[in-house]
């Protein structure tokens, strides 16, 4: 049987996390680890919904060891909690607060973590096939799907992601992030990517930028910061001193490359992208400030097909399709067109809705905005809605300034000005929230009738 | 707005613009709560909201502020914060 390693190269006494200015040691960890997964229930599958990144961890990697596998749901949604718990009824739920899922036992991870005594420092072997996680799509290109992912894949995806961006674990980097462990980037990103390099992470989750700044000064001197374009837009716009960093990796949504441009001025920085999508995990990256094209990490390949391309990997079972329209521009490297899901038929002309917001979006003003093709409507051609924020801009203004970047086929009927999008804690918009939103501001707008 | 200070009326005005909510800053009631049940804001909405409070105020809110809770809690509590804060 095929094994991989939980951690990278770590020595007892190395620095494995940092609460604050302290350090926890990877011997401390391991303990942890132990001393819960010979206490964690018999169940098969778990809900980890420890908020706290070290302790999440820690079950997580018990979880493992015990061979449970982790559920990652995509929100905390009581309907969607309840669709995946109904198809996963052998389950638990790992918490460190007042969190709990209707209908599960509860587990409260700090009712070992005060007692854990020291274990002998033997970092436990994974065997590669055993499924870790079963990460659920977020919903945007329809009903929330489960992948499962098996531990080689996810030592994988870490391993090729941090060659690329030339981790050593002799660096000594810490890693800060700004986004939630408990979906894929964020495990990914914020904990498989330092612990299989042997690396530290720092537990915090900061949102403001002057937490970014508190995090990153708590850190050891080398740092990176794994982030959203959302807090590096709030970082540029307060404009505020930060410690040094070795380079930001920014994902969950496009970057503009004149965002990038500013962050990498303020933070005196490189700022790359990480390109992915649940069913594969992460598969490629690029400096953003140096142009569109994105390069393939290492261990991945495409597979060519009469109307799309799928990427094939040593760690994936079967092909997975792309989920976007990509014009290739070398054999590893590509350009993203726009996703397969978003495309949208108005009156015979077809459209890209990724590219009627990314239009959108360059409005001067619009700071945040989206286009829904709501579906189909038998009683007239059916227009796209979109929702908008922009202080300070009329609905007339920006479908004036719209129409002269867009075939006015696609102008939406109604644009709706509104103070937020409804993202998740991930930064995404499912379309089920933005139909949603639709049905609320028809009701207001009879309403006012 | 009986028994609002001038410095709440203003910050009032600060969250409906901001955030861009379709309500009077004058239905802000001082002491409901913002986030949550209250006003329904939520961390988007307050990362949104500090960046327009430092650059009004010079107030940077954190969140390792053993306060920040409480100083969020209500537009009363938060003009309190600001005025302690505030350097500009």
């Amino acid at each position: 049987m095929n094994t991989a390693a939980l951690l990278g190269p770590y020595q007892p006494e190395s620095a494995f996390a940092w609460i604050g200015g302290s350090p926890i040691t990877c011997h401390r960890f391991l303990s942890e680890v132990a001393t819960l997964a010979d206490q964690l229930p018999e169940n098969a599958t778990v809900i980890n919904l420890v908020e706290d990144r070290f302790r999440f961890f820690v079950g997580f990697a018990a979880a493992l060891v015990r061979g449970q596998t982790t559920l990652l749901p995509p929100g905390r949604a009581p309907k969607v909690l309840a669709q995946i718990t109904n198809d996963h009824a052998n389950s638990y739920c790992l918490i460190d607060g007042q969190g709990k899922v209707e209908g599960l036992p509860s587990f409260h991870i700090l009712s070992t973590y005060r007692n854990s005594k020291e274990h002998q420092f033997v970092v436990p072997q994974i065997p590669t096939k055993q499924i870790a996680v079963v990460a659920f799509t977020s919903g945007s290109t329809g009903t929330p799907r489960p992948n499962p992912k098996t531990w080689g894949s996810l030592v994988a995806v870490a391993q090729h992601t941090g060659a690329r961006l030339g981790l050593s674990p002799t660096d000594n980097v810490t890693v800060v992030a700004t986004v939630p462990h408990q979906h894929m980037f964020g495990l990914e990103a914020s904990l498989l990517l330092p612990t299989q390099f042997g690396l530290p992470f720092h537990t915090g989750r900061p949102l403001y930028p002057e937490d970014i700044r508190s995090a990153l000064g708590s850190a050891p001197p080398r740092r990176i910061l794994v982030t959203t374009p959302l807090h590096i837009k709030a970082c540029v716009t307060e404009k505020t001193q930060f410690p040094k960093i070795d380079f930001i990796l920014s994902a969950t949504a496009p970057l503009p490359i004149a965002l990038a441009q500013q962050a990498e001025t303020l933070f005196d920085t490189k700022v790359f992208e990480v390109y992915g999508f649940v069913e594969a995990g992460s598969v490629a990256t690029r400096r953003t400030v140096a142009g569109d094209s994105w390069q393939l990490l290492d261990g991945i390949s495409f597979a060519k097909h009469s109307d799309h391309y799928s990427l094939r990997a040593d760690y994936l079972r079967e092909p997975v399709p792309f989920p976007d329209h990509i014009s290739l521009q070398g054999p590893r490297t590509f350009f993203l067109q726009s996703r397969h899901a978003d495309l949208v038929n108005i009156a015979g002309h077809r459209g890209s809705l990724g590219d009627l917001n990314r239009k959108l979006n360059e409005i001067e003003g619009v700071q945040d905005g989206v286009f829904l093709f709501p579906g189909q409507d038998e009683r007239s051609i059916t227009r796209l809605t979109a929702f908008v924020v922009a202080p300070g801009k009329s609905a007339d203004q920006i479908l004036s300034d719209l129409r002269t970047v867009i075939n006015p086929v696609f102008l939406p009927r109604p644009l709706y000005l509104v103070p937020i999008l409804p993202r998740n804690e991930t930064g995404k918009l499912t379309r089920e929230s933005l139909l949603e939103l639709a049905r609320q501001l028809q009701c207001e707008d009879h309403r006012g009738l | 707005m009986s028994g609002v200070s001038p410095l709440e009326e203003e910050v009032a005005k600060l969250i409906v613009q901001t955030l861009n909510l379709k309500i009077d800053p004058v239905q802000i009631q001082p002491e409901q709560l913002l986030f949550g049940k209250g006003l329904g804001l939520d961390s988007i909405d307050a990362l949104e909201l500090s960046l327009a409070i430092s650059q009004s105020y010079g107030y940077h809110i954190r969140s390792d502020d053993p306060e920040i809770t409480a100083t969020l809690a209500s537009l009363r509590s938060l003009c309190t914060s600001i005025q302690k804060n505030r350097t500009k």
